[in-house]
């Protein structure tokens, strides 16, 4: 009985360790580790917070995308929405509206850019990789004319006091975006509806087939992307204290590769937020990282891209292997009076 | 069976697709505890029926009982909700998730619940399976299983298993029959699909055999035999008399040399595969779909690994070669799923033709010679199109088909690999084909004709080696080739089998 | 498929004839023929790329990599030529090759880990600008200013003229003859397309798939190489984030032309013609007195409602496909 529960355990173990997300934790662990060997300030509690403070942007955008990207769909328009979204409640603030109303507006209009892009990709079956794309350029634009092209500074102090508070120490905000990607993950991983996002990527035909309604949770993950870009458009306007017209220019393609880092997979069913959280703070770390290293900053993009390739193409090779395996061990089953060589 | 309650019970059931009339009138009941063994070749019926009692299609004609009830307005979670559960072949997973998702998603139950209800029952019935494991790392039996253990978490009173030991071994196959045993003694009814026959007798009580859409034979399994069953699967010879019969001859060969000769060939799915082609001549590889065909063929035309033995080609060893090189030393191969392997579907039709031609020039596609090549074989093959440059995808299936043999024969091949070459054309298409295999056949074409069809190829092949689960061990000579032995190669008890060998 | 696309470039023609005349109606100094083909310098590596992009999206994949690759191509050129002191062509040359060994790279991985092209052109993308990036950490120069002082010789390979004719559109004009006869006249380019519409077919074919996809990757990457040239030779510096901006106009170019993203149609000459009504576009805005940045409102609008119109075609298509598929399980039965 207790070898049972030995077994038992070690297989627990065992699939714990083959999940994306935790090797991708393990090798966060491993460059804090690293890094803090060479230097060892960089393991401080200070720089660690500091570091996720960084990435509460990208965690925020990567928590939406993974939505969309279970659902085997992609959305690049969230670098336009942050933009959008940033610009328009920056105006109001600084024009004296309630942050209530900023952060109300800001949300709607991530809703409603997540809902077009959502509609178009059920209902007009536009691929969802162009109508981001076109969507991307309209809202960028959008910006453009909302801001007359000008930058929106004099922000008022109340707003970005809000991502400077702390409690016990941290910082305020990271608490609750931690909180709310261990919240989202449960209900992905655990509520009978979280589920079906990963289900319609999975296997789109078994979706259909227990009767997941397939087009309204996609309309759903693009809405939940776009709500979230605007979200963080509002961090993003509350931690730098002025809003750029090129405000989150070419952000997508970060988010899209630490979502990936993390585990999360394009062609959909695959991958967790707090994997792609995880991906986040790596991505946004590795600048930081090289500063304790005293390796100059330009190597960071080389050493995220290359960091991408490796992992993934490693993954698809592995995740390949198993599959020929599985897929010989069902032909061969088949024969007549087969015995497994040894 | 008095005493136990009616299942389900179908009346009069048909259903066509496109004109293709798929059930003809079949009516059928399940009582409680009955375990009814459902027998039929390749499209006689069987599984549209099964697809009919879980709601996927609806029938044209007749009706369904339900626990006494006729159903009228009816989909899969209403099918689901009245206890039916389909086991299909190739189980329908959500492969990135763990077993436990799997069991669970879609169910309004508590999951704690469920958990220990499924926790309970793979420990009733002695299985090894670890509920944390996701579905992409379950062997294909694994993966039954959940699906079975999905079926039991619904409470089904029925449940339909498809072909489930197609692909499980011999102890896997034991605990399954156990399973079966179980839910038999626990009032459950069991629709088992199969094409096995000795699993037939070992756990049904009644046997039902298909035949084009009609039920042929029905009735409690003490009261057959094998041979009965087999009768029972072959065509009424009245059905035949319209069709034209093909020509064929005995040749004495042993002179000759063969122009495709396989030694002991084995690779996934088959094992110690040996046999010989001559030159004209068409020869049947028969058996049952799963039987290993496909794989053979994909095999020797260099698409899958050969593990040992060998292929000559007029004599010459090609076992090693890719499939580019073995497409120039003469082999052509017609691959079984048109759609997905056989055709482009938006290119054009000359594009279609030529796509393998065209190799032989250098670097410019001269569109002259592309328009003759289409033009030779459009008249050849008798296809029917109205412009060369339409997409292909707008022909029939049929004409699909000769596009496909246009393609491949362009490049002068020596011996023809047909692999289902009639699946899913209509009747006018499939004498067509009949007619260019013999003409090919005449004009000194070797022609290897992989089919499920077991009356086609009884009909157009010269000699037959039948495959059965991964081994042939039958070959029927010009004499031997009737109905009756085909079958019983096909179902793997065929008499002679012990002598080939 | 011949009958189609052709119909869809009759409608880019349409569209740009009509744009060239309510620019001139606007702005008469629009129809000063000069002026629209000196215009050509603002577009012209954004077409060469897509011009072969075009071949990647045939055969089903992606490239989002091509403009990082302009930033390091550039780079490479400068510090060859300027800091090592070797001749501006051999350079050149060299720079070339460089961005051919990007999509060697890319295609490789593609075509044979069978990783999606989105992810593995994605890292592409990443670590070509950061190569970009390190050379130029590493040569001591300027990040902003990047590495001038180039003979006027090279600089008159994008600002020249030749008989008139901006040496921009001789480029543009001879890459898409090159992409043109290779796509719709040689066999290789018949196979870009055979590869495309069904990877499985081709193979049953005899095509050897993963050498045609993995050098439609080399083929975008060396048409990368030249518009970092040409921009750079154009601007007068070798900068690494040349290009940085021209992913989307890339893909737009690419899609409005015509090109099926699911791959296995469209054609270059859509494509040619697409990147000029966007250059166009710009141009006339900016001459009617608005500002460019505006002008990703019309070509995001064009995007979606020309693959909406497209797509309804597709959608359409899938049905059918649906049916037939259905048919032929019906005909057979799975049993």
């Amino acid at each position: 009985m207790a070898h049972i529960k030995e077994v038992k355990d070690m297989s627990k173990v065992k699939s714990m360790t083959k999940q994306r997300e935790f090797r991708t934790l393990v090798f966060l662990v491993l460059l804090f580790v690293i890094v803090g060997l060479v230097n060892a300030d960089f393991i401080s509690s200070g720089n660690i917070l500091n570091a996720t403070k960084n990435s509460l942007l990208y965690i925020v955008l990567a928590v939406g995308m993974t939505f969309v990207l279970l659902t085997g769909e992609i959305d690049i328009s969230i670098g336009a929405v942050l933009g959008l979204s940033a610009s328009v409640s920056g105006v109001i603030l600084r024009d004296g509206g309630s942050i209530f109303l900023a952060v109300i507006i800001a949300i709607m209009i991530g809703g409603v850019i997540g809902l077009i892009n959502g509609l178009g990709v059920t209902k007009l079956k536009i691929s969802s990789f162009i109508m981001t794309l076109g969507m991307l350029e309209i809202v960028r634009v959008t910006q453009v004319m909302f801001t007359n092209g000008k930058w929106v500074e004099n922000l008022p102090e109340n707003f970005k006091h809000i991502s400077r508070m702390n409690m016990f120490g941290i910082n305020v905000l990271t608490i609750i975006v931690i909180l709310a990607v261990i919240l989202i993950h449960f209900y992905l991983s655990n509520s009978r509806k979280g589920r079906y996002f990963a289900a319609i990527g999975d296997n789109e035909d078994g979706a259909v087939l227990i009767g997941i309604p397939v087009n309204r949770y996609k309309v759903i993950a693009f809405v939940i992307s776009g709500v979230l870009a605007s979200i963080a458009g509002l961090i993003f306007a509350s931690q730098i204290g002025f809003i750029s017209t090129t405000a989150g220019l070419g952000i997508e393609m970060t988010v899209i590769a630490a979502a990936v880092l993390g585990g999360v997979s394009l062609r959909g069913g695959i991958g967790s937020v707090i994997g792609a959280a995880i991906g986040a703070i790596i991505m946004s770390s590795i600048n930081s990282a090289l500063v304790f290293l005293k390796v100059p900053a330009f190597w960071n993009s080389a050493i995220s891209g290359s960091l991408l390739i490796i992992i993934v193409v490693a993954d698809a090779l592995i995740a390949r292997r198993a599959n020929n395996r599985t897929r010989k061990e069902r032909l061969n089953a088949r024969i007549l009076n087969y015995k497994e060589e040894v | 069976m008095e005493g136990l309650r009616l299942l389900v019970k179908f009346e009069n059931i048909q259903k066509s697709f496109n004109q293709n009339k798929v059930l003809n009138g079949v009516s059928l009941e399940i009582s409680e505890s009955e375990v009814i063994s459902i027998i039929g070749g390749n499209g006689a019926g069987k599984s549209t029926l099964m697809k009919i009692l879980t709601g996927v299609y609806k029938a044209d004609e007749g009706s369904i009982e339900i626990n006494g009830e006729k159903v009228v307005h009816y989909n899969p979670s209403i099918a689901h909700s009245k206890g039916i559960y389909l086991v299909p072949q190739e189980p329908l997973l959500f492969p990135n998730m763990t077993i436990e998702k799997n069991l669970t998603i879609g169910f309004s139950k508590n999951k704690v619940k469920v958990r220990e209800q499924a926790r309970r029952l793979i420990k009733q019935l002695g299985w090894n399976l670890d509920l944390n494991r996701s579905a992409i790392s379950l062997s294909i039996a694994e993966q039954q299983q959940v699906e079975i253990i999905k079926g039991l978490l619904r409470d089904a009173k029925v449940l339909i298993l498809d072909e489930p030991t197609s692909s499980l071994t011999f102890a896997e196959t034991e605990s399954l029959f156990k399973l079966i045993e179980q839910l038999k003694a626990s009032g459950v009814g069991i629709f088992y699909i199969t094409h096995r026959l000795d699993e037939v007798f070992q756990i049904s009580t009644h046997a039902v055999i298909l035949r084009d859409g009609k039920v042929t034979l029905k009735g409690k399994i003490n009261d057959f035999t094998k041979e009965m069953l087999i009768k029972g699967l072959l065509p009424l010879d009245s059905e035949r008399s319209g069709n034209e019969t093909f020509k064929k001859e005995f040749l004495d060969r042993s002179k000759e040399e063969p122009i495709l000769k396989i030694q002991k060939l084995s690779g996934d799915g088959f094992k110690d595969i040996s046999f010989d082609v001559y030159k004209g001549e068409v020869v049947g590889l028969a058996g049952l779909v799963g039987a290993g065909r496909t794989e053979i063929a994909e095999a020797i035309y260099g698409m899958n690994k050969v593990h040992s033995g060998k292929i000559y080609l007029k004599g010459k060893d090609i076992t090693d070669l890719s499939a580019n090189e073995k497409i120039e030393s003469g082999l052509a191969y017609i691959p079984e799923d048109r759609f997905l392997n056989g055709i482009f579907s938006i290119s054009s039709i000359s594009s279609n033709v030529t796509a393998q031609v065209i190799k032989k020039h250098r670097f410019f596609i001269d569109k002259k010679f592309e328009k003759d090549i289409t033009d030779e074989y459009v008249n050849k093959l008798s296809i029917k199109i109205s412009n060369q440059d339409d997409e292909v995808k707008s022909l029939s299936g049929g004409n699909q088909q000769k596009v496909v043999i246009a393609r491949i024969l362009s490049t002068n091949p020596q011996i023809i690999i047909m692999d289902e070459p009639t699946r899913g054309i209509d009747a006018a298409a499939r004498s067509d084909i009949y007619s260019i295999i013999t003409q090919l056949k005449e004009q000194g074409y070797s022609i290897l004709l992989i089919s499920s069809d077991l009356e086609e190829i009884e009909r157009i092949s010269d000699r037959i080696y039948a495959i059965y689960r991964g081994t042939c061990q039958v070959c029927l000579g010009f004499d031997e080739i009737n109905a009756t032995n085909v079958m019983g190669a096909a179902f793997g008890t065929y008499k002679g089998s012990e002598r080939h060998v | 498929m011949l009958k189609k696309i052709p119909k869809w470039n009759v409608v880019l023609l349409t569209t740009l004839l009509a744009e060239i005349i309510i620019f001139g109606l606007i702005n008469p100094r629009f129809w000063n023929i000069n002026i629209l083909l000196n215009s050509f310098n603002d577009f012209v590596g954004i077409a060469i790329i897509a011009f072969f992009v075009t071949f990647v999206i045939i055969t089903g994949g992606i490239d989002i990599s091509g403009g990082s690759i302009i930033g390091l191509t550039s780079v490479v050129t400068g510090l060859l030529a300027q800091v090592y002191g070797l001749n501006i062509w051999v350079a050149a040359l060299l720079a070339v090759l460089v961005g051919g060994l990007c999509g060697l790279l890319n295609g490789i991985l593609i075509a044979y880990s069978k990783v999606q092209a989105m992810v593995i052109t994605l890292g592409g993308m990443l670590l070509y600008s950061g190569i970009a990036l390190v050379l130029v950490g590493f040569s001591g120069a300027s990040t902003y200013e990047g590495i001038s002082g180039f003979s006027q010789e090279f600089i008159n390979l994008a600002n020249g003229n030749l008989l008139g004719i901006p040496h921009s559109v001789i480029v543009f004009v001879v890459m898409l003859l090159i992409a043109y006869v290779l796509l719709h006249w040689t066999r290789y380019g018949r196979y870009i397309y055979l590869t495309g519409i069904n990877q499985n077919s081709a193979e049953y074919s005899g095509i050897n798939t993963r050498k045609i996809i993995t050098s439609t990757y080399v083929l975008s990457g060396l048409s990368a190489g030249i518009a970092g040239i040409i921009l750079t030779s154009y601007l007068g510096s070798s900068r690494a984030d040349f290009g940085a901006e021209y992913l989307m106009p890339i893909l737009t170019a690419v899609v409005l032309g015509g090109t099926l993203i699911t791959g296995g149609k469209g054609g270059v000459v859509g494509t040619a013609l697409a990147s000029i009504i966007i250059g166009f576009l710009k141009l006339g805005l900016q001459m009617g007195g608005v500002q460019t940045q505006y002008i990703g409102l019309a070509t995001g609008m064009l995007l979606i409602i020309s693959v909406a119109f497209m797509g309804g075609q597709k959608f359409k298509l899938n049905v059918r496909r649906l049916l037939n598929l259905k048919k032929d399980r019906g005909g057979n039965l799975n049993a």
